[in-house]
C-alpha cells in the first residue's frame, strides 16, 4: 500500500501541530468560537451531541495492519474503547476532547494517517471498491488513481472553498460495491475498443434532501488527462455552484439545473482551455511511481480448489455458513475475499472495539494480509486470503465477535449514528437497526430471503444511504417524536436506483412490523429466485402499498 | 398562548460536555439541577451566555423546550432527552452511565 514521502510525512505533521496553535490559541481565549470553528472542521472535529466527534480519514478504504492497530490504541486512549467506521469508509470517534486532539492527531500522523478534509467544503476522503486488487473481472487496481486524487486534492488551493463538499469514488470493475453513482464524481475504470484503459467520469451524484444518480460527462477520458478533466468539472463547478442556499450548492444541482448536456459543454471547453496549457498532464513516471505501491502481493501458485477448504465446509456448518455469505471470488487460484461483518445482530452497525481492532491487526499479522479495507457497508474486507485459510481465520473471529454470517442479507443493515450522536439527526438510526436484526436473526430465514439491503438515516442528509436502500428507512421528527419513513427499490450497486417513499410513517415500535409486512409481501409475490429488488421493480409499489396500509 | 418553559444548554469548551444552566451555581451537568425559565426570562439567559461563551466556558447555547412531571423536568424532545443521558444503545456511556440523577 501507498507510503508516504516525506513531503506527506512532513505536512501531517505540521498541520497537527499548526491545529495544536489553535487549540492553545482558543483556550486562551485569542481565538474566538466563530473563528475556531472552520480551523477544527478543517481538521475534522465535529461538535455532536454529548462530546467533540473526530472523524478520520482511511484513504480508499485501506489500512494497513500497524495502522488498525494504532485506531484500537487511540480509540482506547483518546476516546471511549470504540470507534464507528462510516458509509464514508472513514472511523469516526464520538467521545473527543477538544486539549487531546493535537496528541490523538500526532498519533494518528505515526501512522500516516490525519483527519484533514474529512470535514468542509472541499474534496473529502475518495472511496474506493473494497475488493480493489482482488476482484476477478477488475480492469486495474482503482487506488492507483484514488491516491493519485488525494495528493492533487489534498489542500489544493483552488478547490479548498468549493460551494459546498465534494465526494468522488473510483472503482475498477462492472460490479459496483462502492455505491459509485451517489458520489458527486464517479469514476469507472474501462477500457475503449483499442483495449486501452481510461476512465469513464460520471458528475452530480448525491443523496441528502435532493437525491440524484451521476450521470455520465466523459466516456473514455485518456488516463494522462484525468486531472486536467476532473479540474475542468471542479472549475465549473466552482464557478456557477450556488453559494448563496447550502441545501442547493452541490454540484448535483448545478447538474440538474443546467442539465447534463450545458454540463458537458461547459466541463468540455474548460477542458479544452486546460489542455491548451498542457500543465496538468500526469507523467508516466509518477503514474508508475504510484501504482508500484499498490502492486499485487506475491501470491503463490494455488490450485483453485483447497481439499483442506472443501473438507471444512463439509465438517463445520457455522463455518459453512460463514463461507456461503461472507467468502467472495478472489482473481488467483486458490485464494479469497473475506467479509468481516460489523453487524453482528443486535449490536451497533459499524462499531469496532478497541479490542477488536487490535485483535484484528494481530490476525492480519498471523495470516500475512498487509491491508485490510473498511467497506461503505461498514463492514471490513480482508482481500486477499488463501482458501486454506479460511477455517483458521473464522475460528480466531467467532470469539471476537466478528464472525456474523450474514454480508449482504437482511441483518447487514446500513445505519447512520442517528439521534444517539449525531447533532445533525432527528431520529435514531441505530436501535431501528438492532431491532430489525434482531426480528429477522434466524439464518435459515435471512438466506430464504436471500440479498436484501437495509439502508437506514436518522435525518435527510442521507448519511445511512436510505434512498438506495433495497428498503429505505429514513428518520424524521414529527411534532418531537421519532417517526420512520419507508422508501422501496433504490439500489447503491451496479443497477443504482433511488427508492421511492411507499406512505405515511411510522413509529419505532411500527417500522418493524412495517418492514416485516413489506418483506412479507415479497415472500408472498416472489418468482424463480427473484430477489426483493427484482420484485418490487417488476411489481411496482402498488402490492406494497395496498398491503402495509390496509385497513 | 403562555410561553413554554424553557432550559438552557451548551457544551463546555474542553470535554465538549453537555451543561445547563443554574442561575445560581452557574453551568450544571445535570438537566434535573437546571433552571426551568419561560418567556423574555430565557431569552435574557441565552443572552447572557454570550458572556460565558466569550469567556470560554461553553460553546453553542440555546433554549430547548421542556414540562415538568412530578416536579422532574422533562424534554419535549427526544433530542434532549438523549443530550441529557447519553446514547440509547449505549447505556454504559455518557450521564447515565455515571449515575448521574437526570
Amino acid at each position: 500500500m501507498y507510503r508516504y514521502d516525506e513531503f506527506d510525512s512532513q505536512l501531517v505533521r505540521e498541520r497537527a501541530e499548526q491545529f495544536r496553535g489553535q487549540v492553545a490559541r482558543r483556550l486562551s481565549g485569542e481565538l474566538t468560537e466563530d473563528e475556531f470553528k472552520p480551523l477544527r472542521l478543517m481538521n475534522g472535529l465535529y461538535l455532536q451531541l454529548h462530546s467533540y466527534m473526530l472523524r478520520i480519514a482511511i484513504p480508499y478504504g485501506t489500512l494497513s495492519a500497524r495502522q488498525l492497530r494504532k485506531l484500537g490504541d487511540i480509540s482506547r486512549h483518546y476516546d471511549r474503547g470504540y470507534g464507528h467506521f462510516t458509509t464514508r469508509q472513514n472511523l469516526q470517534l464520538h467521545w473527543a476532547q477538544l486539549p487531546r486532539v493535537p496528541d490523538a492527531l500526532l498519533e494518528l500522523a505515526d501512522v500516516e494517517m490525519h483527519c484533514m478534509q474529512t470535514s468542509g467544503n472541499n474534496v473529502r476522503n475518495i472511496s474506493a471498491d473494497p475488493f480493489a486488487g482482488a476482484a476477478a473481472d477488475e480492469i486495474e487496481d482503482p487506488r492507483i488513481l484514488c491516491e493519485i486524487l488525494r495528493q492533487w486534492s489534498t489542500l489544493h488551493p483552488e478547490f479548498s472553498f468549493l460551494p459546498r463538499k465534494f465526494k468522488i469514488c473510483v472503482i475498477g470493475t462492472e460490479e459496483d460495491r462502492a455505491a459509485l453513482l451517489i458520489h458527486d464524481i464517479a469514476i469507472k475504470i474501462v477500457r475503449n475498443g483499442a483495449g486501452e484503459i481510461g476512465y469513464r467520469v460520471y458528475v452530480g451524484g448525491g443523496l441528502g434532501r435532493t437525491p440524484y444518480l451521476a450521470e455520465e460527462i466523459g466516456s473514455f477520458i485518456e488516463k494522462r488527462d484525468i486531472l486536467s478533466f476532473l479540474e475542468a468539472i471542479m472549475r465549473v463547478y466552482n464557478e456557477a455552484g450556488r453559494r448563496d442556499n447550502i441545501w442547493k450548492a452541490r454540484v448535483k444541482i448545478l447538474v440538474h439545473q443546467i442539465g447534463i448536456e450545458e454540463m458537458r459543454r461547459r466541463v468540455e471547453a474548460e477542458f479544452a482551455d486546460i489542455k491548451k496549457g498542457a500543465t496538468l498532464e500526469l507523467p508516466a513516471e509518477e503514474l508508475a511511481r504510484i501504482a508500484a505501491y499498490f502492486a499485487p502481493p506475491a501470491f503463490a501458485a494455488l490450485p483453485a480448489e483447497s481439499p483442506e477448504y472443501e473438507a471444512q465446509l463439509r465438517e463445520h456448518r457455522d463455518f459453512a455458513q460463514w463461507a456461503k455469505t461472507n467468502v467472495h471470488a478472489h482473481k488467483m487460484p486458490g485464494y479469497a475475499i473475506a467479509t468481516i461483518s460489523l453487524k453482528s445482530i443486535g449490536k451497533t452497525p459499524g462499531d469496532c472495539s478497541s479490542e477488536q481492532m487490535e485483535a484484528l491487526a494481530d490476525i492480519m499479522d498471523e495470516f500475512g494480509q498487509a491491508e485490510i479495507r473498511i467497506t461503505h457497508e461498514q463492514n471490513m474486507v480482508l482481500p486477499h486470503m488463501r482458501k486454506a485459510d479460511l477455517y483458521a481465520l473464522w475460528r480466531k473471529l467467532v470469539p471476537l465477535d466478528l464472525a456474523t454470517p450474514n454480508h449482504g442479507l437482511v441483518t447487514d443493515i446500513i445505519a447512520c449514528p442517528g439521534l444517539d450522536y449525531c447533532d445533525l439527526a432527528n431520529a435514531r438510526s441505530i436501535p431501528v437497526a438492532q431491532a430489525i436484526a434482531t426480528r429477522f436473526c434466524d439464518l435459515d430465514r435471512q438466506h430464504d430471503l436471500g440479498e436484501l439491503k437495509i439502508k437506514i438515516s436518522g435525518c435527510i442528509n442521507a448519511c445511512g444511504h436510505h434512498h438506495v436502500g433495497h428498503i429505505g428507512i429514513l428518520g424524521v421528527d414529527r411534532k418531537g417524536v421519532e417517526n420512520y419513513q419507508i422508501l422501496l427499490g433504490g439500489s447503491g450497486a451496479e443497477d443504482a436506483s433511488l427508492g421511492e417513499i411507499l406512505g405515511p410513517g411510522f413509529d419505532q415500535e411500527g417500522i418493524v412490523d412495517a418492514v416485516e409486512n413489506v418483506i412479507g409481501t415479497y415472500t408472498n409475490l416472489r418468482q424463480n429466485g427473484e430477489r426483493f429488488l427484482d420484485t418490487y421493480r417488476r411489481l411496482g409499489p402498488q402490492p406494497f402499498k395496498e398491503r402495509l396500509y390496509a385497513r | 398562548m403562555p410561553h413554554p418553559l424553557q432550559v438552557l444548554t451548551a457544551n463546555r469548551l474542553q470535554p465538549g460536555e453537555v451543561v445547563y444552566w443554574n442561575g445560581s451555581t452557574g453551568w450544571v451537568p445535570r438537566l434535573a439541577d437546571a433552571q426551568v425559565f419561560s418567556g423574555v426570562e430565557a431569552e435574557a439567559a441565552l443572552k447572557a451566555a454570550a458572556e460565558w461563551v466569550r469567556k470560554g466556558e461553553v460553546v453553542a447555547p440555546y433554549l430547548f423546550d421542556v414540562g415538568m412531571h412530578q416536579e422532574t423536568i422533562v424534554p419535549v424532545k427526544v433530542r434532549e432527552a438523549i443530550r441529557a443521558a447519553g446514547p440509547s444503545v449505549r447505556r454504559d456511556l455518557g450521564k447515565q452511565a455515571r449515575n448521574v440523577s437526570l
